[in-house]
């Protein structure tokens, strides 16, 4: 990634940063010209640069690469931030399915028990480390921790249900972050080419009119 | 840096976007998957321990732990318990193993693809 910022410094140095600026403020270049709108989630969607020579024709006056590169390298620098951040929540989900798995294997196990009709003896989590024995019936009861300091009362069933119904939203949530994540980074890849592509044009550019030049000195 | 020779003269079509974004992709899901399948394997490992243990055992209650409290149970019981977490846990790892397989058939197309397209200009290599 600091091959970009090398690019851009660069040239930079060969273009005057106060030209580069004045430029910036007189250019139609905007963020609806190098994006293609958003998708579902509101991300917005890189565009495509198909011919670089009539992309940069088609801003008045017409954008030196300079200017475009750095558009882009903004647009990217969003995107980059904005992966971090769903790669994150991804993460607090994949920690949490696991959490509900295990309640729901819990209960299941209860309500198998109950059709037993023994007692069970177990050793429940008094405090951190510590744990006390209990003898307890399979009652078909349970109580559930809501969260917000809320426990509530439920039969096996329900809680069976209770629980199935919160672990597959939290799998179809997961689903929806990775679909953007993939989105967000595709957009990243498309971004970096871009910058790529109106750099090496640039230099093709400069080095054909060097040749030209000493052509003409000739 | 590429010498002048070196340099491919082709230009990046929206096809050719739209494969290196899927191998980008591709590449993202094959970590996520090898990943995950670290964990599944540690936890198989764990769980044949266990009932390798298991079948050392006493003969007493065995303390099963399941969520944040222990359950005492038979002997038995905790075998078949474990049996079973085995079985369930090899099967998602034979799934992961399988998309595995996929991805990296479909890297290996489209990197023939690109590389045809872009020669040295194009490093899909991982690392």
């Amino acid at each position: 990634m600091s091959s970009e910022k090398d690019a851009v410094a660069t040239i930079t140095g060969d273009h005057d940063l106060q030209a580069l600026k004045k430029e910036a403020e007189n250019t139609s270049l905007k963020l609806e010209s190098i994006t293609d709108g958003v998708n579902e989630n509101g991300v917005p969607k890189v565009r495509f640069v198909e011919d670089i020579t009539s992309f940069t024709n088609s801003f008045n006056p017409p954008a030196s690469a300079e200017l475009m590169i750095g558009a882009y390298s903004d647009l990217f620098g969003k995107f980059k931030t904005y992966e971090g951040s769903l790669a994150q929540k991804k993460q607090t989900f994949n920690a949490k399915i696991p959490e509900i798995e295990k309640s729901l294997k819990l209960v299941k196990f209860l309500k198998a028990k109950q059709d037993d009709d023994e007692t069970l003896t177990t050793r429940y989590n008094l405090a951190d480390m510590i744990f006390a024995r209990a003898e307890i019936s399979a009652s078909g009861i349970v109580h559930l921790w809501l969260g917000a300091n809320v426990m509530l009362e439920y039969t096996y069933d329900e809680a069976i249900e209770l629980l199935s119904t919160k672990l597959e939203k939290a799998k179809k949530d997961l689903e929806v972050i990775s679909e953007n994540l993939s989105f967000v980074r595709n957009q990243i890849i498309t971004s970096e080419v871009n910058i790529s592509r109106i750099y090496n044009w640039d230099v093709r550019k400069k080095r054909q009119e060097r040749m030209e030049a000493d052509a003409n000195k000739e | 840096m590429l010498t002048r020779e070196e340099e491919s003269e082709a230009e990046v079509r929206r096809e050719d976007q739209e494969n290196i974004n899927k191998f980008g992709r591709l590449n993202a899901r094959l970590h996520e998957c090898r990943e995950e399948l670290a964990v599944l394997k540690k936890k198989i490992e764990q769980m044949d321990d266990a009932s390798t243990e298991l079948m050392m055992g006493t003969g007493d209650s065995v303390m099963l732990n399941l969520g944040n409290a222990f359950f005492e149970l038979c002997e038995e019981e905790a075998t078949e318990f474990c049996e079973e977490e085995v079985t369930r846990l090899q099967q998602q790892a034979d799934k992961l193993e399988e998309e595995e397989e996929e991805i990296l058939q479909e890297q290996k197309q489209l990197k023939s693809v690109l590389y045809g397209r872009f020669g040295k200009s194009i490093n899909l290599e991982d690392s």
